[in-house]
C-alpha cells in the first residue's frame, strides 16, 4: 500500500469522524435523528463563500462558519427541535423537511452551480516517503488534537457529566438542578457546529453545492451503525471501517464498488450486531 | 407556623387525569411531615407536583414565600428544594462517586460514610450494578448532602436493611434540627413515626387525616391505611 493511499485513508477517516461526531451527539445524546446534518456540513462549506461575499478577510472564515452554522442550528432548535426531544420518528420527518428548506435557501442565495475556494495552506510536505498536500496534513493534525481534547474533556469535565446524567435519567437530572433544556440546546448547536466545521475543512477539497450534504449524512449514519452510539472509541472504529472500506475499494476498483462495500458492511452490522461495535449500555 | 413550603388547594396529576385533589398543607423549617397512605392514593404524584416534575391543574405552591408553581424542577432545586424519587433515584450508568458529586451546591459526602460505609467502599462501582437497597442509600445520601432548605423523600427506606433505616432516621432528624423542612413519604410506619413530627394522610388523592404527632393516634393512622 502506497504512503499516499495511507495518508488519504487517514484524511478520509479524520474528516468523516468529525462529521459523524455531530450526528453521534445529536442522535446518541438527544435521540434526534437529524436528517439535516449534511446540510450543516454544506453551510459550513459555504462559509468561505459567505466570507468573500461580505468582503471580509480570509482569516475570518472560521468565526463566520461557527456563527452562521451556530445561529441556524440555534434557530432550528428553538423553533422545531425542542418540541421533538425523545420523539425519534417525528424528529426524522421534521429534520428531513428542514434539510430541504436549507438546501433551497442556499440555492436561492448562491445559485445551483458549483463553488470552489482556494486552499488556505498551499504546497506539499514530504511525509512517509511521498509529497502530500500540506493543508491535509495540518487538518489531520488538527482533528487528532481536537479529538484528544474532546476525550480529555469527556472524561474530566463537569458539563460532560451533566450531559451523561441528562441522557441517562432526565427527570433526576432536572431534580438535582440541571437545566436540561439549555443543555440539550447547547448539545444540538455543538453537534451541528462540528458538522459545519467539517464542511469548512472540506471546502477547499470538494465541489461546494447545495446538494453536497447528502453523501456525508449517509456515510456518517453508516459509521454510527458500525461503531455504535455512546463512545468516542465506537465513533473512531466506525469511521475507520466505513472510510477505510470506501477508500480501499474505491482505489482498487471504483467509487461505486466503494459505496457497495460500505452498504454491504452496514447491512451486515444491522443484521448481526445492531448496536454496533462499541455501544454504551443504553 | 411560618411556612417554608405552602401548598394551597393543589389539584393535579398526569396529562388530563388528576390524581390529587385540593391538597393544602404547610411545612415549616425544622418540621418533618410524614406523608402516608395506601398504594395509589397520590403520594408520589403530590411529591412530583411539589418538586416540579408534574405541573398542577390548579392551586399554588410557594417556597419561602415565593410562588414556584410555574417553575421547572431545576429552578425549584436552585431555590432550595431537594428531591429523592421513589424510582429512578440514581444515575445507573454513572459511578457512585459521580452520582454524589454531580449536582450543584452540595457538601462533601464524607460525613455520611461513617454511617453508610458501603458507599465509601464502592465509589468507583456503577450505581446500576448495586442492589436496590444500596441504590436507595446512595440516593438518600445524595439528597442529604445537597444544600437545600426543603427535602422531599419518596420512600427512602424501601429495601434498606433495618440498621441503615435507623441511620437514615438519625440523618433526617439532624437535618431537621439544622432547620430543614422535610416531607417524608413512607409505607414503613415504624420509620415514619420515628422521624415525623406531623402527619398528612391521603386517600383517593384527598387529605383524609392531618395533625401533629401528639394529636394523631395509631388507630387513626391504621384507619387511614385501612389496616
Amino acid at each position: 500500500m502506497s504512503s499516499v493511499l495511507v495518508l488519504n485513508l487517514v484524511w478520509q477517516v479524520g474528516t468523516l469522524a468529525l462529521i459523524a461526531l455531530g450526528l453521534a451527539i445529536v442522535f446518541g445524546q438527544l435521540r434526534i435523528m437529524n436528517m439535516a446534518h449534511g446540510e450543516f456540513v454544506m453551510i459550513g462549506a459555504y462559509a468561505p463563500v459567505i466570507t468573500a461575499a461580505l468582503g471580509l478577510p480570509g482569516w475570518l472564515q472560521l468565526p463566520v462558519c461557527v456563527i452562521t452554522v451556530g445561529a441556524v442550528a440555534l434557530l432550528i432548535e428553538r423553533t422545531v427541535i425542542r418540541h421533538l426531544y425523545g420523539r425519534m420518528f417525528d424528529s426524522l420527518l421534521a429534520t428531513w423537511g428542514i434539510s430541504i428548506l436549507l438546501r433551497e435557501a442556499v440555492e436561492l442565495i448562491f445559485g445551483r452551480g458549483y463553488q470552489s475556494v482556494a486552499v488556505p495552506v498551499p504546497g506539499t510536505l514530504y511525509l512517509l516517503g511521498a509529497d502530500y498536500p500540506a493543508y491535509r496534513v495540518v487538518v489531520i493534525a488538527g482533528i487528532a488534537a481536537g479529538f484528544a481534547a474532546l476525550a480529555w474533556w469527556n472524561a474530566r469535565s463537569k458539563v460532560a457529566g451533566r450531559i451523561k446524567a441528562m441522557v441517562g435519567n432526565p427527570d433526576l437530572a432536572r431534580a438535582i438542578g440541571i437545566n436540561t433544556g439549555r443543555l440539550s440546546a447547547a448539545s444540538f448547536v455543538f453537534g451541528c457546529t462540528t458538522a459545519g466545521l467539517a464542511g469548512l475543512i472540506l471546502a477547499p477539497t470538494v465541489r461546494i453545492e447545495p446538494m453536497m450534504g447528502l453523501d456525508y449524512l449517509i456515510r456518517s449514519f453508516f459509521a454510527l451503525v458500525v461503531g455504535g452510539l455512546g463512545s468516542l472509541e465506537g465513533l473512531g472504529l466506525g469511521t475507520a471501517i466505513i472510510a477505510g472500506t470506501q477508500s480501499l475499494f474505491g482505489a482498487a476498483l471504483s467509487q461505486t464498488h466503494g459505496y457497495l462495500a460500505v452498504l454491504f458492511i452496514s447491512i451486515l452490522f444491522l443484521w448481526l450486531k445492531p448496536n454496533g461495535i462499541r455501544s454504551s449500555s443504553r | 407556623m411560618s411556612g417554608l413550603l405552602a401548598i394551597d388547594t393543589l389539584t393535579g396529576g398526569y396529562h388530563d387525569t388528576n390524581v390529587v385533589f385540593d391538597v393544602s398543607v404547610q411545612v415549616a423549617p425544622g418540621q418533618v411531615l410524614g406523608l402516608f397512605g395506601r398504594n395509589g392514593v397520590g403520594k408520589t404524584t403530590l411529591a412530583r407536583l411539589v418538586q416540579g416534575g408534574l405541573r398542577p391543574a390548579t392551586g399554588d405552591i410557594r417556597l419561602g414565600g415565593r410562588s414556584v408553581t410555574g417553575l421547572a424542577a431545576y429552578e425549584r432545586r436552585a431555590l432550595g428544594l431537594g428531591y429523592m424519587p421513589q424510582t429512578g433515584m440514581v444515575f445507573d450508568d454513572m459511578s457512585v462517586r459521580d452520582n454524589l458529586y454531580l449536582g450543584e451546591n452540595r457538601c462533601p459526602p464524607d460525613a455520611y460514610f461513617d454511617r453508610f460505609p458501603r458507599l465509601a467502599e464502592r465509589l468507583d462501582q456503577k450505581a446500576g450494578s448495586m442492589s436496590g437497597g444500596e441504590r436507595k442509600i446512595l440516593a438518600f445520601v445524595r439528597t442529604m448532602i445537597e444544600d437545600t432548605g426543603l427535602l422531599v423523600l419518596d420512600e427512602p427506606s424501601e429495601g434498606v436493611q433495618p440498621e441503615n433505616i435507623d441511620h437514615m432516621a438519625d440523618c433526617l432528624k439532624e437535618r431537621a434540627r439544622d432547620g430543614a423542612g422535610i416531607i417524608l413519604i413512607e409505607q414503613n410506619m415504624t420509620f415514619l413515626t420515628q422521624v415525623a413530627d406531623s402527619y398528612l394522610g391521603l386517600d383517593a388523592g384527598r387529605v383524609c387525616l392531618r395533625g401533629d404527632a401528639g394529636e394523631v393516634t395509631d388507630g387513626q393512622i391504621k384507619a387511614a391505611l385501612a389496616i
